[in-house]
């Protein structure tokens, strides 16, 4: 083998994780949460930690659990509470907002397994 | 070449590839029009993405303005005219999403009903927050429903509008966004976009596709967490989905939701959800609505006036009715297995 034949052997190695990530990691795979609050730039944190967020929208505080790889909004100042009844998410992709309240709660990840929701 | 050469150069073109195809991806989300907008773009230049989605929030909260159903607007300013049942010239800012609701209601045979304003404000449901504990007079909705508001009652000839009814007020909540998500889509594709995925609270319209593989759009559970079951977007087409769950409020344990039966006046109460895909939009949006009033004894009859012929209604026993179409289009979740009645062919 040539000097050029381990460097090529050497570089295609090393972009197998990469491979592994786009065709055998679980679809779905949840890393984060992203929240947004009105039309600010949205704010990212882990999913791994479990946490309270208060985020601050016209109506008051809406509270955001994180808990076990998952994240629900627990609390919100709204009438109809339809951000309530979203539940837990979980999957990449899964999203449920406050919309009196101006808050959306979004999961992100690698390869969600949907690239938009109806509902 | 050597042995290592040939298999080493695959595999780094494979990578390139899988890299490739995901890195072309665009991803907005903004509120406006009344809900959270969320905007995907695919193999669309960043500065023309950025653009675009601008465009859509700018329109959005345009059409928002016009045509919102209690804040004064143009929309609200037609109503006041209509109450004094004198001909007006129509605005020109309402008068084509007036038209093709009035046409969109008597396809349905009223069971989409826009001009039932009045309805929804006795219902509380003209107000960012919902009421709490409380019913409306029964003897007023049963006054309103005798007075019976109908798209017909509104006589639009050109450029002037006739009103018959002094009950008939537009509120455009289950039509609006399907036609809006039309214009802009409109606009998108004007603009050059051709693979992307409108998503207004929930409901969206997709044109082309995500780069080698068709868009995949999950359809969440409407009584439980997660996803019900999963379409595929290739080329053009909306989805839909009118749902008890959306906006409502409990009196005594019952649940009162915003999908109103003009017929009786009361929340239409035979059905959880109904999910309509449809080339347009503003079809799409309509017809959901309309085949929840319809219920699971009648919604082929309306589905078939109105020429859809994919859609699923998920009864209040948490039985899945759907069209042949549909059953092929929907992949349910493992584990979801409803218990499915499919119908006729519809077209």
């Amino acid at each position: 083998m040539t000097r050029a034949d381990h460097l090529l052997l050497l570089i295609a190695i090393c972009s197998l994780p990469l491979l592994y990530a786009q065709f055998w990691q679980q679809q779905g795979t949840a890393s984060h949460i992203q929240v947004q609050a009105g039309n600010a730039a949205p704010v990212t944190a882990p999913l791994a930690a479990d946490r309270t967020l208060h985020v601050h929208g016209p109506l008051g505080d809406s509270v955001i659990e994180v808990s076990k790889g998952r994240a629900r909004f627990f609390s919100s100042p709204c009438a109809g509470q339809a951000c309530i009844h979203s539940g837990w998410l979980q999957a990449a992709g899964d999203m449920a907002a406050c919309l009196p309240n101006r808050i959306s709660l979004q999961i992100v990840g690698a390869r969600p397994r949907f690239d938009t929701i109806n509902f | 070449m050597t042995l290592v050469r040939l298999p080493a150069i695959l595999l780094l073109a494979i990578v390139a590839a899988a890299c490739g195809n995901n890195g072309k991806s665009y991803h907005d989300q903004f509120f406006a029009f009344g809900t959270l907008i969320d905007v995907t773009f695919y193999d669309t230049e960043p500065n023309l993405a950025e653009q675009a989605s601008e465009t859509i929030a700018g329109e959005l909260q345009t059409l928002h303005r016009q045509w919102h159903a209690w804040q004064p607007g143009q929309l609200t300013a037609t109503n006041a005219l209509l109450e004094q049942l004198q001909p007006f010239r129509g605005d020109p800012a309402v008068l084509p999403v007036i038209r093709e609701a009035n046409r969109l209601a008597r396809l349905s045979g009223d069971l989409f009903n826009p001009t039932i304003g009045k309805l929804v404000t006795l219902w509380g449901f003209h107000d960012n927050a919902l009421p709490i504990g409380t019913l409306p007079d029964s003897q007023a909705i049963a006054a309103l429903v005798a007075q019976a508001p109908a798209a017909a009652d509104v006589v639009i000839r050109d450029g002037m509008v006739s009103n018959s009814n002094p009950a008939v007020q537009y509120d455009l909540g289950a039509f609006a966004k399907g036609y809006a998500i039309d214009r802009i889509m409109e606009r998108l594709r004007a603009l050059g976009i051709e693979n992307a995925i409108l998503n207004a609270g929930g409901d969206l319209r997709a044109i082309g596709r995500h780069g080698n593989r068709p868009w995949r759009v999950g359809i969440r559970h409407p009584r439980q967490e997660g996803i019900l079951g999963s379409i595929e977007i290739e080329g053009d087409a909306s989805i839909f989905t009118s749902g008890d769950y959306e906006r409502f409020f409990e009196v005594d344990g019952t649940r009162y939701h915003h999908i109103i039966d003009p017929r009786s006046g009361y929340p239409a109460d035979t059905v959880i959800s109904v999910t309509v895909i449809h080339g347009s939009a503003a079809t799409a949006d309509a017809a959901a609505t309309a085949l929840f009033v319809a219920g699971p004894d009648h919604w082929t009859r309306v589905a078939r006036s109105m020429g859809v012929d994919l859609v699923m209604l998920v009864d209040t026993g948490g039985v899945v009715h759907m069209t042949p179409g549909m059953q092929q289009r929907i992949r349910f979740e493992p584990g979801a297995a409803p218990e499915l009645r499919i119908s006729e062919p519809l077209s």
